[in-house]
């Protein structure tokens, strides 16, 4: 309640800050990367006379500052470039793009100190982390493959699902809880082969926001977290190709110029070649397995005029699983974006985005007695406009609507007449998305800073096709036939957020933050690996929206001059209408599928120590999560609340980057976190001869706790103006601990009068070499 | 069609797997559960229903036979009522029970003070037309499996249960199937099998039960529960229907046997 009080009294108060008349001017413009043209993201940009006020660039590299007529110093700075000072005149608004130069490794040793680098103290929104493509290339990974998802699971609150999983738990969430966009576009498997690796080639991102709580209500969709990922523009002032040759996969990217200044286009590709390995086998049966997966980033775009620029980018990717003929299993996503930025004028700033989402997966099986073929498909189309209000230094307006419709085909079963099964197709699941927000980034000089708004979504579940009730057995009580475009039920839901930040000195602040998400597309799991073809359903007239609340408090200090920087972070979190589904539920090809599901509630709760080192020889930093995760469900442990599997109670991540000279870059990462909660069996009995298991309680059993230590060392090859390259050497799983992949329960096969637990491990040490080029 | 996508990624997981080990688990001790196993068949009798007690994981499989329970089975469409007789300790066998398709049978047990019951109708026979075999070399092995051929009746839900013996050997897998996406098809199904490599020339016995959906639902939530392998999400004891807490299942179904020399 109290939280809707301050809300209402901010957007009162806030009003006359918008409207305050004195003679005022804009300077705005796009701030660049001076030798590829690559706008950058999240640059702040000061006036050193009003030091206190300033602004960031948007996704687009667009900024716009507005103050009182009069001369200033206008500081631009982004981390890893040398910051521009730019006197200016401020007696007419003003266009000013900005270039700015990247650092040489040697100068990122001296402090640079006219640079904005506590914009973690001061900014309002908490529960955010930045990573770019350029601070993680040198951090370690599986198969030195490097990966953005994989990175950014090192960090606090967001946990990795185990081995051979990119699935990850963001403060308490599931997997499907967080929202994760490419270029805006939906992306809703982000793994390739069954989860060992992330769908983002890291060569094609520029950078990726992860927004843990508090995000901004532009956001919307999914309980947990939104991964924001933005894809690289290319260079716009010369052509390159760079690539790089990996033991498991390569990689090859191109961009240059359209036309120089004006338009560049990037193009990324990847495939991995393990299935090579399975050729060179003499068995036959081997041989002929299919086991690989590719990739294709593409993105191009144009300056129509100073206020007009266009933007596509597109996203393809395919896994190809295949165990000789008999059975085949193929998926991928496929994305395009269509954006429009338009500069309306100095301070109103425009894009507008259409985006197609695709996710698909077809299973064939050839055998003597089947050919079957089923498929599955997500479709998303979505037009989305966003504005961007900078009405003066201290206030900005975001304002803007989606519209997003979801077309779910659940499942079509092909088959021919001489098969065990019949041909099948199960209605197809429409559904509008709708949402409308506006959101005002406050700054009230000298100590607050707020960012609040409200979000309203609108979700409408669509005919045509039959809909049902069930009764708590789950039989069908009443079916009711719509025809198409009817709308079968909507659901209004109001998501407000709102962070505050208030600075106690220059170098810490304190913030807290309340968020409500809501989700409206569940995904149905019934396995520990992250399987492709696991179920999405809408919101329905049996399954209500998942909403989240969240609030969440922090502390922030920077030390020695910015050059560490410390947060911690509590939050507690309430979720409402989780899924789970009955013991034995067939989720597969089913139409009565949601009278199979469980609905309950589920609260998270935890602490964040965040501790970083920015620059220096050595950087890095460590995370330690302390929380709980709690879920509860009728007709489970009697009702009460159990661990969820991803309730991990402590989670521990080291990373060191140490720059060793001006060859080589050294680095590693320490993980350790507690076991998932998993249901062991606490008994045993016999039915006809085979020896089953009985189970007292969900949830109630601990895994082993997982750690790992990953190392890595970069040789950077002689560098000439024409061509560069490196060598990485890298090293998985360092002291080669065998973690717990799985534990299953069975009979001794060399006892018949005994019971043993088996566990499996994924990987052992792992070395890997990866040789990257660029000219 | 679960199955073979598990399948697929067990096998590309085991590509990777580097090892296997056996480790101790502390596991929690726990009071002993009834476990009640009965069953009337198509076949003539006398019918078993066995009763015996859970043990703590760690312990040996000997199962504690419960001795004393005074049991009867009741044809409710004939009005008929057989009172069972302890024939060795936990073992308790009908006198004059017949299973006939289409009648329900009602298990009645009281043993300690505790009241159990549950409700079986015998479908109608689904008759076994051939057993063949395949050969599937999924795994870099080439395996012989049975594969059972019937006409599934149209219209009305089947659910089957399968047993095979190699050489009187018993293999203890569950194979079960239902026809919700196969009805009034001409069912070809590979019964596959972790736990014994059958040899060409092997003599194989193949059951082929027709049980009711309380049943199919029993061992399907087992099979799921066992993973095939697999670490399930969250394994459960199995709905059963038998009332009042007890672990097992009571059965009235159909059988049909077939010996087959495996080719």
């Amino acid at each position: 309640m109290l939280l809707k009080r301050i809300f209402y009294f901010l957007i009162f108060v806030s009003f006359p800050f918008l409207l305050s008349a004195q003679t005022k001017f804009t300077v705005s413009g796009t701030v660049r990367d001076k030798k590829t043209g690559e706008s950058l993201i999240g640059a702040n940009i000061i006036m050193q006379e009003r030091s206190r006020t300033g602004g960031t660039t948007n996704s687009y590299g667009f900024y716009s500052l507005t103050a009182p007529s009069g001369d200033y110093k206008m500081i631009v700075s982004f981390s890893g470039y040398q910051p521009d000072t730019i006197q200016i005149s401020l007696n007419k608004n003003i266009v000013l793009p900005v270039e700015l130069s990247t650092q040489d490794i040697q100068l990122t040793e001296v402090e640079v100190t006219a640079q904005k680098k506590d914009d973690n103290i001061s900014r309002p929104l908490m529960g955010v982390q930045k990573l770019t493509t350029k601070e993680i290339k040198n951090i370690p990974v599986l198969f030195g493959e490097k990966d953005v998802l994989k990175t950014m699971q090192l960090l606090p609150g967001i946990k990795s699902a185990g081995d051979g999983n990119s699935g990850f738990y963001v403060r308490g969430g599931a997997a499907d809880q967080n929202l994760i966009l490419l270029d805006e576009a939906t992306v809703y498997n982000a793994t390739h082969l069954l989860g060992f690796f992330s769908t983002f080639n890291s060569d094609a991102i520029k950078d990726i926001t992860v927004y843990k709580g508090g995000m901004p209500a532009e956001y919307g969709g999914r309980l947990s977290s939104v991964v924001d990922i933005k894809m690289n523009d290319g260079n716009s002032k010369d052509f390159g190709l760079g690539g790089g040759i990996g033991l498991i996969s390569s990689r090859l990217n191109a961009e240059g110029p359209i036309v120089k200044d004006e338009g560049s286009f990037s193009i990324s590709a990847r495939r991995t070649y393990a299935d090579l390995f399975l050729k060179l086998s003499k068995d036959t049966n081997l041989n002929q397995n299919k086991l690989y997966f590719y990739d294709l980033n593409a993105k191009a775009n144009y300056k129509i005029d100073d206020k007009n620029r266009v933007f596509l980018s597109g996203y393809f990717g395919r896994d190809v699983l295949g165990l000789g003929n008999n059975f085949g299993l193929d998926y991928g996503n496929a994305t395009g974006t269509l954006r429009w930025n338009h500069v309306f004028s100095d301070r109103l700033f425009s894009n507008t985005s259409f985006i197609y989402s695709n996710y698909n997966y077809t299973i064939t099986i050839n055998s003597d007695s089947n050919n079957i073929k089923i498929s599955s498909e997500i479709r998303d189309l979505v037009l989305k406009e966003d504005l961007q209000y900078f009405a003066n230094a201290d206030n900005k307006i975001n304002f803007g609507f989606s519209i997003i419709h979801h077309t779910l085909s659940p499942g079509i079963v092909a088959a021919s007449s001489n098969s065990s099964f019949n041909s099948q197709t199960l209605q197809n699941k429409y559904s509008f998305e709708n949402a409308i927000y506006i959101s005002h980034e406050l700054t009230v000089p000298e100590k607050w800073k707020f960012n609040y708004g409200l979000r309203l979504t609108a979700f409408n579940v669509l005919g045509p096709g039959n809909f049902y009730s069930y009764d708590t057995a789950g039989n069908t009580t009443d079916t009711v036939n719509y025809s198409t475009g009817q709308i079968v039920k909507t659901y209004l839901n109001l998501e407000p957020r709102f962070s505050v930040s208030y600075q106690l000195n220059d170098v810490s602040s304190l913030k807290g933050s309340y968020t409500r998400n809501v989700q409206n597309l569940h995904l149905l799991s019934n396995s520990t690996s992250s399987d492709p073809t696991d179920l999405w359903i809408p919101s329905s007239n049996n399954v209500k929206p998942e909403i989240a609340d969240q609030e969440a408090l922090g502390y922030y200090r920077n030390f020695k001059d910015n050059q560490y920087e410390f947060s911690s972070e509590v939050y507690y979190k309430i979720m409402q209408n989780q899924i789970d589904y009955k013991n034995g539920a067939q989720l597969r090809a089913n139409e009565n599928v949601e009278s199979q599901l469980l609905f309950g509630r589920g609260r998270a709760y935890g602490w964040e120590l965040f501790i970083k080192k920015n620059s220096g020889k050595l950087t890095g930093w460590i995370g330690y999560t302390l929380s709980r995760t709690e879920l509860k469900f009728n007709g489970i442990n009697n009702g009460s609340y159990f661990p969820a599997r991803q309730d991990e109670t402590h989670d521990v991540s080291v990373v060191g980057i140490y720059q060793a000279g001006k060859k080589w870059t050294l680095s590693a990462t320490w993980v350790y976190n507690t076991g998932n909660a998993v249901t062991f069996p606490s008994g045993k009995y016999e039915v006809n001869g085979e020896i089953i298991f009985y189970y007292t309680e969900r949830n109630g059993y601990r895994m082993p706790a997982y750690h790992r230590l990953d190392l890595a060392a970069t040789l950077q090859g002689k560098k000439t103006k024409k061509f560069e390259s490196s060598w990485t050497f890298s090293v998985y799983n360092a002291y080669d601990r065998h973690n717990a992949y799985s534990i299953t329960f069975q009979q001794d096969p060399n006892d018949a009068a005994k019971t043993q637990a088996v566990q499996y491990s994924l990987f052992g040490i792992i070395p890997s070499i990866t040789y990257n080029f660029k000219f | 069609m679960k199955v073979w996508v598990q399948i697929i990624i067990l096998a590309f997981i085991l590509n990777f797997c580097q090892c296997k080990k056996v480790i101790q688990v502390n596991l929690n001790d726990t009071a002993p559960q009834l476990v009640i196993i009965g069953e009337v068949t198509s076949n003539p009798g006398p019918y078993t229903v066995t009763l015996s007690g859970t043990v703590n994981f760690s312990a040996d499989n000997v199962f504690p036979p419960v001795s004393g329970a005074f049991i009867t089975i009741k044809d409710s469409t004939k009005g008929l009522t057989d009172t069972l007789t302890e024939v060795t300790a936990g073992h308790y066998t009908t006198h004059i029970l017949s299973g006939i398709p289409g009648d329900a049978y009602l298990l009645t047990v009281e043993v300690s003070g505790k009241i159990y019951s549950a409700l079986s109708v015998m479908p109608q026979p689904v008759s076994l037309d051939s057993v063949t075999f395949i050969e599937n070399g999924a795994f870099g092995t080439n395996l012989i499996n049975p594969v059972v051929n019937f006409q599934d009746p149209a219209g009305i839900p089947n659910y089957y249960e399968f047993t095979e013996t190699v050489n009187s050997r018993p293999i203890n897998n569950i194979f079960i199937f239902d026809d919700r996406l196969s009805d009034g098809k001409y069912i070809r199904q590979p019964l596959f099998n972790d736990s014994a490599y059958i040899q060409t020339g092997n003599e194989l016995v193949i059951g082929m039960y027709g049980i009711d959906e309380n049943v199919f639902n029993y061992f399907n939530e087992l099979q799921n529960a066992t993973g095939n392998g697999f670490q399930t999400l969250a394994p459960a004891n199995p709905s059963t229907n038998i009332s009042n807490g007890a672990l097992g299942y009571f059965s009235a179904h159909t059988v049909d046997d077939r010996e087959v020399i495996a080719y």
